[in-house]
């Protein structure tokens, strides 16, 4: 049984994934959406959460696909660092 | 061991504070300087403005620590990639821009070199420490997406800081490569 991993706004969970089909990313996506909506992770409970939530977020897929992370981007940086801070990560 | 710290701004600086104990010899590089604002973010003193960040560093960490550490405060490019990483048995991207992290992962790649990413959300919530055999670049919603403020994210940085310290710490004990993510609820071994 795969794992999906959600982190949303500094808060993270696990949710069960009880299916046995390969899930695309819009899949995975959907699936936070409800989970989180409804209340089947404890600690991460958004009744009102967008459709869109996690539109931008990354999914990561570690061993073979049984473990699934749904996180924010990190983003590395620009390609020329103009960031009005300045600074390094 | 020889670690080199490449950028050493919020994460490089915090993690290199949290790396004063290690059996190791730490070098920065970093070509920018101390700003008023980025000791409210940075692990850099106030004596420490207006300094190159590298050289700042290695002040620090002599007069705070005893710990003599070696800078060089220049920008890392492929033309100078070599010259800073040659003599390094692991590196650490903790860079703010993805031209530079390309540079040390194409290095990597080409020489085998052991190397450690890492990064924060935008928004300050999330951090990923990875290593090189798993590292692709997320792409931006926005260029030039800032990634660190005034010290808006000091407690998150503060996690990933030490975060990348235990890393490079397990890796110099005995090689152990780990990948974590660090969200305000937890830090997760991921690799």
């Amino acid at each position: 049984m795969a794992v999906l991993n959600i982190t949303y706004n500094g808060m993270s969970a696990d949710y069960p994934l009880d299916v046995q089909v390969a899930l695309s990313d819009v899949d995975v996506k959907r699936i936070a959406v409800e989970v989180v909506r409804a209340g089947g992770l404890r600690g991460l409970q958004v009744p009102n959460l967008p459709d869109n939530a996690f539109d931008n977020f990354v999914i990561d897929r570690f061993d073979r696909g049984e473990r699934i992370y749904l996180r924010p981007k990190v983003p590395f940086g620009s390609l020329s660092c103009d960031c009005e801070c300045e600074c390094e990560s | 061991m020889r670690i080199l710290i490449c950028g050493v701004g919020a994460l490089g600086s915090t993690a290199a504070w949290f790396c004063r104990n290690l059996d190791a010899e730490l070098a920065f590089v970093d070509f920018d300087k101390v700003e008023s604002k980025n000791v409210m973010a940075q692990c850099f003193v106030k004596a420490s403005i207006g300094k190159n960040k590298a050289e700042a560093l290695k002040a620090q960490m002599l007069t705070f620590f005893g710990v003599k550490c070696e800078a060089f405060s220049v920008k890392l490019a492929e033309t100078n990639v070599e010259q800073l990483c040659g003599r390094a048995d692991l590196i650490v991207d903790a860079f703010d821009n993805i031209a530079s992290r390309m540079v040390l992962s194409a290095y990597a790649k080409k020489t085998g070199k052991a190397l450690v990413h890492a990064a924060v959300s935008g928004d300050g919530t999330f951090g990923i420490v990875r290593w090189d055999e798993h590292f692709a670049p997320d792409a931006e919603d926005a260029a030039g997406q800032a990634t660190c403020e005034g010290g808006e994210h000091l407690p998150l940085i503060g996690v990933l800081g030490s975060s990348i310290a235990r890393v490079i710490q397990d890796f110099a004990k005995d090689g152990t490569k780990r990948d974590v993510m660090i969200s305000l609820r937890d830090v997760r071994t991921t690799a």
